[in-house]
C-alpha cells in the first residue's frame, strides 16, 4: 500500500518535472524565434554619412558596408578576428562592396576603448589603420580595462610591430590629435540610433549585433540586387536631379 | 516534498537558466553585442569564459549532472554516494557563483539578472543537498 502510494507520488513528480521541461523548452524556443526580428530598414538617401570613418576597398563599389564598433567590445573583437578576414578576402577585395569602420567607443563601460580608437587613428596618419585595428582586436584581453590602466605600452608595441614611426605615432597619441574625428564617428552612430556594437549598415538595412559571414554576404547580395534594380529602373526624381 | 525531489526540481530550472545564457553567449538566442545593458556587459566580459568554454556552459553541465544525480538517488541508485556527490558539486557551485557575483559587483560593475538567479538556485541546491545528505547519513 505504502509502496503503491510512493510509486504514484513519484509518477506525479515526474509529470511536474516534465511540465517544467516543456514550459522551459517553449520559453527558450519562443525567445530564439524573436532573435532575427531586429533588423531595421533605413532610407540611405536621407542619411548620407556625415563622418568619414575608415575606408577599405573601392569607394565606388556597388554596396557599402558600414560597421560601428568599439575596440574593447568582445563581440566586436570576435567579429574582427573570426569573420572579418573572410569578409575582406571574399567581399571587399573582390570589389563587391566597400567597408567603412566607424568608432563607436562605449566609454560608459570600457575605460580603455577611447585610447584604442586614438591609437588606431594615429596609425591611420601613416596609412596603417587596418594593421593597427587588427592587432588591437587580436590582443584585446591584454590591454582591456580589466587587464591594465596603461594601455599605451601595448599599443606602442603594436605600432612598432607594424613598422610605424613610433615617435610621431606616440606624439599624435599623447596629443589626442584625432579625438574630434573619433567623436564625430560616434556621433554619426548616435545620429543613426545605434545602441550597441557591433552594428552594421549594409545597403538599406541596419543590423545590430555580430553576424556570420554567410549572413553578411546575404545582405550584401540583397543590397547589390537592389542597386542593380535601381540602375535598370531609375526613378524619375533622381534622373531629374542630374 | 523530499529534499531529493526538490534538488531535481531546482536543477531542472537551473538547466534552463544556464541553457538560455549559453545559447545567448554563442549567439543562438539574440546576438552577441556590447552595449550598456548589464547582461550584455557581463556575458561579453572576459570573465564569461572559463577554461575555453562559456561560464554558462559550465553551469549547464553542472545542473545536468546535479539533475541526473538527484534522479538516480530518487530511483534508489547509490543514495549515499549520490548525496555526497551532490553536496560536493553544489558546494563547489556556490563558491564559483559567489566568485562570479563578486566579479559582477566589483570588477565588471554590472549585474546580470539571469546570473543572479543561477547563483540563488545554486545556493538553494546546496542547502537542500546538505539536508538530503544529513538525512541519508542518519539512515533516513
Amino acid at each position: 500500500m505504502v509502496n503503491q502510494q510512493r510509486a504514484q507520488s513519484t509518477r506525479q513528480f515526474y509529470l511536474v518535472l516534465l511540465g517544467i521541461a516543456v514550459i522551459g523548452g517553449l520559453l527558450i524556443w519562443r525567445t530564439a524565434g524573436k532573435a532575427n526580428s531586429r533588423v531595421v530598414a533605413i532610407d540611405v538617401k536621407a542619411t548620407p554619412a556625415q563622418a568619414e570613418g575608415y575606408l577599405m576597398g573601392n569607394p565606388d563599389a556597388p554596396v557599402q558596408i558600414m560597421e560601428f564598433a568599439d575596440f574593447e567590445c568582445p563581440a566586436c573583437g570576435q567579429f574582427a578576428t573570426v569573420t572579418e578576414p573572410d569578409v575582406r578576402k571574399r567581399i571587399v577585395q573582390t570589389g563587391l562592396a566597400s567597408y567603412r569602420f566607424f568608432d563607436f567607443p562605449l566609454t560608459e563601460i570600457h575605460k580603455n576603448t577611447l585610447a584604442a580608437s586614438n591609437a588606431a587613428a594615429c596609425a591611420s596618419d601613416q596609412g596603417k589603420f587596418w594593421e593597427m585595428h587588427d592587432l588591437i582586436y587580436q590582443h584585446q584581453p591584454e590591454w582591456s580595462t580589466e587587464a591594465t590602466s596603461d594601455p599605451k605600452k601595448f599599443f606602442g608595441r603594436y605600432a612598432n610591430q607594424i613598422g610605424l614611426d613610433v615617435s610621431s605615432w606616440s606624439k599624435c597619441y599623447d596629443d589626442e590629435k584625432h579625438l574630434q574625428r573619433i567623436m564625430a564617428n560616434r556621433a554619426e552612430g548616435e545620429r543613426r540610433n545605434i545602441r550597441q556594437t557591433p552594428t552594421f549598415i549594409i545597403g538599406t538595412k541596419m543590423i545590430p549585433g555580430s553576424i556570420s559571414y554567410d549572413m553578411l554576404k546575404a545582405y550584401v547580395d540583397s543590397a547589390a540586387a537592389q542597386v542593380a534594380q535601381n540602375v535598370a529602373k531609375p526613378d524619375s526624381g533622381a534622373q531629374g536631379g542630374k | 516534498m523530499r529534499p531529493r525531489n526538490l534538488i531535481a526540481l531546482l536543477a531542472l530550472v537551473g538547466v534552463f537558466v544556464a541553457l538560455y545564457l549559453t545559447l545567448y553567449k554563442i549567439g543562438v538566442i539574440g546576438v552577441l553585442t556590447c552595449n550598456v545593458g548589464s547582461c550584455e556587459t557581463v556575458n561579453t566580459s572576459r570573465w564569461a569564459t572559463f577554461l575555453g568554454l562559456p561560464v554558462a556552459a559550465w553551469g549547464l553541465g553542472t545542473y545536468i549532472v546535479i539533475l541526473v544525480l538527484a534522479l538516480a538517488g530518487m530511483q534508489g541508485v547509490a543514495p549515499r554516494e549520490t548525496a555526497w556527490l551532490t553536496a560536493l558539486i553544489t558546494g563547489w557551485g556556490v563558491l564559483f557563483s559567489a566568485w562570479l557575483t563578486y566579479l559582477e559587483l566589483f570588477v565588471i560593475h554590472a549585474i546580470c539578472m539571469w546570473c543572479v538567479i543561477s547563483a540563488t538556485l545554486m545556493l538553494l541546491l546546496f542547502v537542500t543537498s546538505a539536508f538530503d545528505l544529513r538525512q541519508e547519513l542518519r539512515g533516513g
